[in-house]
């Protein structure tokens, strides 16, 4: 048995020799987007294609980010080109990322900025953006409060068409991604809060957060109560338990991919201060440990390139972050979402809060803070006051501790942002 | 208390024998029923999945498992898969059934914090571990081997393999040793030929669970894999995202590897707990 094993180790050995030898002309593509089967599929194959040898692996966040530390500790390794959001960056030391000035920029200043990481050079390149969008089952159209239009809806609007439809059907058909993997937080921090305070962190505890967090219940009130097992509201459209959802522009794309007739997107709903919304923003970096510098830098160069761009937002229906004409014949999905993200940021009343900026590694225990917020508010009914107040310490700590200044559409502030 | 009379006692054994059937039908259902949705679902169309009521006969269509025969490295992942857990299984009876032995056989000072020590090694969650463990794999060239992460599984699956021949050589009377070395037996010998016949059902028993071990782990394997993924970490963390349709058919790819291997040694399996009944 033992020579047998022996053998069977030298047998693995001279594999894993043979594979590295083969590896050597690969760029390895360490991505935590684009990780549901069909659009890692449509990465490799179409965006990637023309990339020369490119491996493309995403990764649930947890594994990504253990593997990258761990060839960061180890001073080698074998991924050659980072993708991630915004927020995994921000969180990692911008010394462990090469600076890549020169090999491109998005057509959107804020972006170049935010990729800087607080350094004077690009820690990473901006790859793709998304945003959050509401979408609804063409059923809901009728139960639409009267005098609402679709494309300016306020809160209350939304709140009064969830009572409608629970009227009509018996059943409350609004969805919210409350579920584990839901993107909760980013409601909170990019739509309701500002929508409600004009700010996130300066005004967390504020009256008029009070405000935010009794409407946030009214809602919950015609919200499917299933909602915190929802975490990607197109199973729900499709299979009907929600009729209006609110969710991340992929995470709402099979639907319309699927059953482009039955379903519409349209803005995010307006509040007292305005209609707030919130860009998700995707780069592609490279860590200083990368096995081919030159193979890597000319990959994040393919990532940027026009026909690369569309051939993206075709694989994962994130959007492209330099100028490109687009094509006409796009997926449903695509076409409704980019709609509606239009719409939102091109309305009267548009309030558009900026990602998260400088948290670093707090970034994490910042959006946990909303969702415990609105754990203890909302599902366990507990009072807003005494939550907020509580709270509120929590997040001043957090920003003192990260000396993150604050980011809009809260002013601006020297030095860390306060908790008014 | 008075003695039934028989027509009652025939009722009792009668409604007994009710009982008995009704559990091993539930017993039965509790397992096949989920297997069989599985089934239905991969073999049905994205509407059928998403729709309801579910029917009981799937429409046979193959998109979802067409979708996956095209998705590239699978048959390599699967391949990876199958040679890590054969390794663990190869890898934690022979250095786990010893331990067993020894456990069960020889007195020796330190044996209690010795078993103790053994599940400490479960313990520590793998995320933990993770990281230190990657940095010397890196370090070592152990990474990205399969040779590699089967000494991460082993580790796992060791606790296993040595508690469960630890009760099995312990249900073994060491008079049946004590008899063979009257009859001329050495230590060795009389292992060979009166105890490891015995115990071999049990044995297989370890090594399945040391391989649906290996066959399960998802974190090790996704941190310390790039080109040899196996199954499990190049499919498991991508389907929690994709669409329904698509995770049926994935849980279906990776439950069945694991269903034929366990039909294929469930005799020996039944062996062993015939040993455990005596």
């Amino acid at each position: 048995m033992s020579v047998n094993l022996k053998l069977m180790g030298a047998i693995s050995g001279a594999a894993v020799l043979l594979s590295a030898v083969t590896a050597q002309a690969e760029v390895l593509f360490w991505s935590t987007q684009a990780k549901p089967v069909e659009e890692a599929q449509a990465m490799r194959e179409q965006v990637l294609s023309g990339a020369g040898n490119v491996d493309y692996q995403p990764n649930d966040g947890g594994p990504w980010l253990t593997r990258l530390k761990a060839e960061l500790q180890a001073g080698s390794g074998s991924i050659g080109v980072l993708g991630a959001l915004h927020g995994d960056y921000s969180a990692m030391d911008p010394d462990d990322l090469v600076d890549l000035d020169g090999l491109g920029l998005s057509a959107s200043g804020t972006f170049n900025s935010l990729a800087k990481l607080g350094t004077g050079k690009m820690q990473y390149i901006p790859w793709m953006q998304a945003s959050y969008i509401m979408a609804a089952n063409k059923k809901a159209l009728p139960h639409l409060p009267k005098g609402a239009n679709i494309d300016a809806l306020t809160y209350d609007q939304l709140i009064a068409w969830g009572k409608n439809m629970m009227e009509a059907t018996g059943e409350a058909k609004f969805g919210f991604p409350a579920g584990p993997k839901g993107l909760k937080h980013r409601f909170f921090q990019g739509y309701l809060y500002p929508s409600y305070t004009n700010g996130v962190v300066r005004t967390f505890a504020s009256d008029d957060a009070v405000t935010a967090w009794e409407k946030m219940r009214e809602l919950w009130a015609v919200t499917n109560p299933a909602s915190t097992n929802f975490s990607f509201l197109q199973e729900q459209l499709l299979n009907g338990d929600a009729w209006v959802v609110f969710d991340h522009t992929s995470r709402v794309a099979q639907a319309f991919n699927d059953r482009p007739d039955d379903f519409i997107a349209f803005p995010a709903p307006a509040g007292p201060t305005g209609r707030g919304f919130m860009p998700v923003l995707a780069g592609v970096a490279i860590p200083r440990t990368a096995p081919d510098m030159d193979a890597a830098k000319a990959l994040v160069q393919h990532m940027l390139k026009p026909e690369t761009q569309i051939a993206t937002l075709r694989a994962t229906n994130f959007f492209p972050v330099v100028d490109v004409e687009l094509p006409s014949d796009l997926p449903p999905a695509v076409q409704a979402a980019g709609n509606a993200v239009a719409k939102m940021s091109g309305s009267a009343d548009a309030n558009p809060g900026l990602l998260p900026a400088g948290l670093g590694a707090k970034g994490g225990e910042f959006s946990q803070l909303y969702t415990e917020t609105f754990e203890r508010i909302v599902l366990a009914g507990q009072d807003i006051r005494t939550v907020l107040d509580e709270h509120k310490i929590r997040l001043q700590a957090i920003m003192n501790e990260s000396g993150a200044p604050c980011w809009a559409p809260d002013a601006p502030s020297n030095g860390p942002c306060p908790v008014e | 208390m008075t003695i039934a009379s028989p027509e009652v006692s025939a009722d009792t054994r009668k409604s007994g024998r009710y009982v008995y059937i009704a559990s091993v039908i539930l017993l039965c259902a509790w397992v096949i029923v989920p297997l069989y949705f599985l089934l239905i679902n991969t073999l049905s169309s994205p509407e059928a999945v998403n729709s309801f009521p579910k029917s009981f006969v799937p429409d046979f269509d193959l998109g979802s498992l067409t979708f996956f025969a095209n998705f590239a490295g699978m048959l390599s992942a699967l391949k990876n898969s199958i040679l890590v857990a054969g390794l663990t299984m190869i890898m934690s009876i022979t250095i786990g059934a010893p331990a067993g032995y020894a456990l069960s056989r020889f007195d020796f000072p330190g044996k209690g914090l010795f078993r103790f020590l053994i599940l400490l090694t479960r313990a520590f969650p793998l995320p933990l571990l993770a990281l230190p463990l990657a940095v010397m794999f890196i370090r070592t060239g152990l990474d990205d081997s399969i040779f590699g992460l089967a000494l991460v599984h082993t580790t796992l699956a060791i606790p296993f393999a040595v508690l469960i021949t630890f009760s099995l050589f312990s249900g073994i009377p060491i008079e049946l040793e004590e008899a063979a070395w009257t009859l001329g037996c050495n230590r060795l010998t009389a292992f060979q030929k009166v105890i490891l016949p015995l115990v071999l059902p049990g044995i297989t028993a370890s090594a399945i669970f040391a391989f649906v071990i290996s066959w399960n782990e998802v974190f090790a394997a996704a941190v310390l894999t790039i080109e040899n993924r196996t199954l499990t970490a190049f499919l498991l963390q991508n389907l929690d995202t994709s669409p329904l349709h698509l995770k049926f058919a994935g849980g279906f790819i990776l439950v069945v590897p694991a269903l034929i291997f366990i039909f294929a040694v469930r005799k020996y399996l039944f062996a062993m707990w015939g040993i455990a009944n005596r």
